[in-house]
């Protein structure tokens, strides 16, 4: 009997017990934190606009990603090419992390990245 | 005494063990020893790990006596053998079962060498044998080694390290080395590849770290793997 291997081994398997849970409310509530980091993991840049500018970029078409909606309070979250965030002169920029700027922001615009060949 | 220089004496005081057909060198060193002239400019943690597969554990354990010289096994920890002197490393040894799932693990009970048998090392198989301070030492294909770093549950700072350790290994894998990432990946249960994506998914998010390759200009790396797994996976959510 390995005392110090065997507790290791409890904490290994509760935390893949937590894991399974966690997996399985991945299209519930607690899974927005995933499906956000999923949605930012794509963005090349992100930007805070006010309210009538991401209006006009959902007018224009520009989907607005649901898991902006599931968090509280919820966001408006669109992706639009740089070119169209670079004529949105209010526009201010924020690190693609999930810090307090990202986070507070009530209306963001991502901008994808350049497709590869 | 500068950290390569240590690891690479642990090495060398290893050797018996290190040789012994089968053994790997795993964890976050195995980047730093294939960095151009083992140059180990990662900062991870102060440690050597040793995977050693359950089918050789019987062998290994002969080796035992001749790590005496440079180790001793903790009392508290037998799995970690500590140095005899601060220029070498401690050595962690680490169980290999290529049976058993990835998400679970147990303890290989023993006397001498019980080891903590990571499920996820079942991923790890057997890659380039190099030669460093005068030992032959076996590290894992680029692969299954960061489908490892991936798959496995991470929390704090460590974790983050881990995954920019596996951001380390993906900015030098080469086409053949994603394949088989790809093929390794497309084995997995749906649970064990959304782990690895949402992996994926916080360490595209990561602040650099000092000592560590700067995320922020692979993020659009990080981000076609994402796709072409979920590709794998049909579009998975």
């Amino acid at each position: 009997m390995t005392p110090s291997l065997e507790r290791r081994v409890a904490e290994l398997r509760a935390r893949m017990l937590v894991r399974s849970w966690e997996y399985r409310q991945r299209h519930h509530a607690r899974g927005v934190w995933f499906r956000l980091r999923r949605v930012l993991a794509d963005a090349s840049a992100a930007f805070v606009i006010p309210p009538d500018e991401a209006a006009k970029l959902v007018a224009e078409g520009y989907r607005v990603e649901p898991v902006g909606q599931a968090l509280e309070p919820p966001k408006s979250i669109v992706f639009a090419p740089a070119d169209r965030v670079a004529r949105i002169a209010s526009a201010r920029a924020v690190p693609v992390r999930l810090g307090r700027e990202l986070l507070e922001a009530e209306h963001l615009v991502l901008t994808p990245f350049e497709p590869t060949c | 005494m500068a950290f390569r220089d240590r690891l690479l004496a642990t090495i060398s005081a290893a050797r018996p063990v290190l040789e012994e057909p089968g053994v790997l060198v795993v964890g976050s060193e195995v980047p730093n020893l294939l960095e151009p002239g083992a140059a180990a400019t990662l900062v991870v943690s102060q440690d050597l790990d040793v995977g050693v597969p359950v089918s050789c554990h019987a062998a290994v354990k002969r080796h035992l006596a001749e790590m005496l010289v440079g180790f001793q096994p903790s009392p508290k920890e037998p799995s970690v053998w500590t140095p005899r002197s601060p220029d070498l490393l401690e050595v962690n040894f680490v169980g290999i079962d290529p049976s058993r799932d990835p998400a679970d693990a147990y303890v290989l009970e023993d006397d001498q060498l019980p080891l903590l048998v990571f499920g996820a090392l079942s991923l790890v198989k057997a890659g380039a044998e190099i030669a460093l301070a005068g030992t032959r030492v076996r590290v894992p294909r680029p692969a299954g080694l960061m489908l490892e770093k991936l798959v496995t549950d991470r929390t704090g700072e460590k974790g983050d390290r881990d995954l920019l350790v596996a951001l380390g290994l993906l900015m030098t894998a080469g086409p053949a080395d994603l394949d088989e990432f790809d093929a390794a990946y497309a084995t997995l249960r749906p649970e064990l590849c959304h782990a690895v994506r949402s992996n994926l998914t916080v360490l595209s998010l990561l602040e650099p770290r000092t000592g560590m390759p700067d995320p922020r200009p692979r993020r659009a790396a990080v981000a076609a793997v994402l796709r072409r797994l979920e590709q794998l996976e049909g579009g998975a959510a």
